[in-house]
């Protein structure tokens, strides 16, 4: 019983992590602008992988497998939204017409900082 | 009528032609007609004004040929734009979707081929196999049964292994160095990088610097490990240089060059890399010397499990990560900027 119990919960946490990643992987080609993209890459990066690996400890053998997998979590939620914004920052210093791309409106008093 | 209504313009590839100029040709048949006109017989000229027209004629001609190459050119230039690029664009879907399904085919036919996991009677389950398994941990010391293969049995491989990463970087150490002048200047080239990766380079980021300083001891820590206890562990040299030299790249990426090159410079690189493969060598001559010769080699293998056992292997290991990480490291630098 107690095995399918975490059977379950691990199937649901993993499938919503795969349809997460899923979206993720529609948006980067659904986009062309690479800050767009970005932006759905980054949910990805960060939900998607949050529950795969949440499944994964949920169906962990032992306490430790739990524990390290929970260390991966806190290592990918530190480095991967770093990657982003230095992606985003390499974009942003060397295009000068990203406000065009983006589609966003130019905000003349917030300068961007480079 | 004309030469042109002969047969060879219903041949397919005149049919594609004209596809894909779409109605090009009816213009030019259209003046085609017109210009050969068959009337009744020319009445009689003086032969000069007959030189002069025909010469005005065949230079008309011309011009009009060369008109209608051009309008040809152009009309293939809006074809490769419009229909061209469809059709390319399906093509392209089309042979992608063949590649993959038939690499799905072939992979998952292997697969269904396969052996069952674990069955006694796979060809690669001999007596080399039995071998390793049965006396590897007596005659090694590693409890990690990979790590005594790769640094005891087939040391060797793993020194050619660590040589090829050592003539990699220096092949890329020769093509990308941008190196200083004769005078011992700094280049126009060497200038325009520098400034170049200033701009470029995430200078004084703050976030970065954060993470940096957050993760780069974690990584160097852990990179360690896998290093010294690779013949315990999963592990090993190749991996644990690997993540020492991503905490390495990540403090030069946070902190620039500047900082990182106090640590790290071309004399480092050389020494520790010459240092590294140098003992592996030295170490497995004399290994392999005692060995092939029945002499007792007076290295101790120590308790299995313990942190110092395995004989030669955790130094060997050690050599193998620094040239991984050095290896690693350069690699970066030199694609990064063409230096140090």
């Amino acid at each position: 019983m107690l095995d399918w119990i975490r059977f379950i919960i691990t199937a649901l946490f993993l499938l919503s992590g795969l349809s997460m990643l899923i979206t993720a992987v529609i948006g980067v080609y659904k986009f062309d602008y690479v800050l767009n993209r970005m932006h759905a890459a980054a949910m990805g990066d960060t939900l998607g992988l949050l529950f795969c690996l949440i499944g994964l400890t949920v169906s962990a053998p032992d306490i430790w497998t739990a524990l390290k997998l929970l260390l991966i979590i806190c290592l990918l939620w530190v480095a991967s939204p770093v990657g982003s914004h230095l992606i985003a920052r390499l974009e942003v210093t060397t295009n000068p017409h990203w406000h065009q791309l983006t589609g966003a409106e130019k905000d003349e008093d917030q300068e961007v900082d480079v | 009528m004309s030469k042109r209504r002969s047969d060879w313009q219903n041949r397919p590839q005149e049919r594609f032609v004209r596809w894909m100029r779409e109605g090009y040709l009816a213009l030019d048949e259209a003046i085609e007609d017109s210009v050969l006109q068959p009337g009744e017989a020319p009445p009689e000229v003086d032969p000069e004004l007959a030189a002069q027209h025909q010469e005005a004629a065949l230079q008309h001609r011309h011009d009009r040929d060369l008109a209608l190459d051009r309008l040809a050119q152009y009309d293939l230039y809006a074809w490769t734009l419009t229909k061209g690029r469809r059709l390319i664009g399906r093509l392209h879907v089309l042979l992608s979707l063949l590649l993959g399904g038939m690499i799905i085919f072939f992979l998952l036919g292997t697969v269904a081929h396969m052996p069952r996991f674990g069955a006694a009677d796979v060809p690669a389950n001999n007596e080399v196999i039995t071998r390793y398994i049965e006396q590897g941990l007596a005659e090694t010391g590693a409890t990690n049964m990979v790590a005594g293969m790769i640094l005891d049995y087939r040391a060797f491989d793993t020194l050619g292994e660590s040589t090829v990463l050592f003539i990699a970087a220096c092949a890329v150490l020769i093509l990308l160095r941008i190196d200083l002048d004769d005078k011992g200047q700094p280049t126009q080239q060497l200038i325009a990088e520098e400034s170049d990766d200033r701009h470029y380079e995430p200078k004084n980021d703050r976030i970065l610097q954060g993470t940096a300083i957050l993760l780069t001891p974690i990584l160097l820590l852990f990179g360690l490990y896998v290093i010294l206890n690779g013949h315990l562990s999963p592990g090993g040299g190749f991996s644990g240089g690997a993540i020492v030299s991503s905490g390495l790249i990540l403090y030069l990426n946070a902190f620039g060059f500047k900082k990182a090159g106090r640590f790290f410079s071309y004399k480092t690189f050389q020494w520790v890399s010459f240092g590294a493969l140098g003992f592996y060598g030295v170490a497995k001559a004399y290994s392999f010397y005692c060995g092939a010769n029945g002499l007792e080699s007076h290295i101790p293998l120590g308790t299995p499990g313990a942190i110092l056992s395995g004989g030669l292997i955790m130094p060997l290991n050690i050599a193998v990560g620094l040239v991984v990480a050095c290896t690693m490291y350069i690699f970066y630098a030199l694609f990064r900027k063409g230096g140090l």
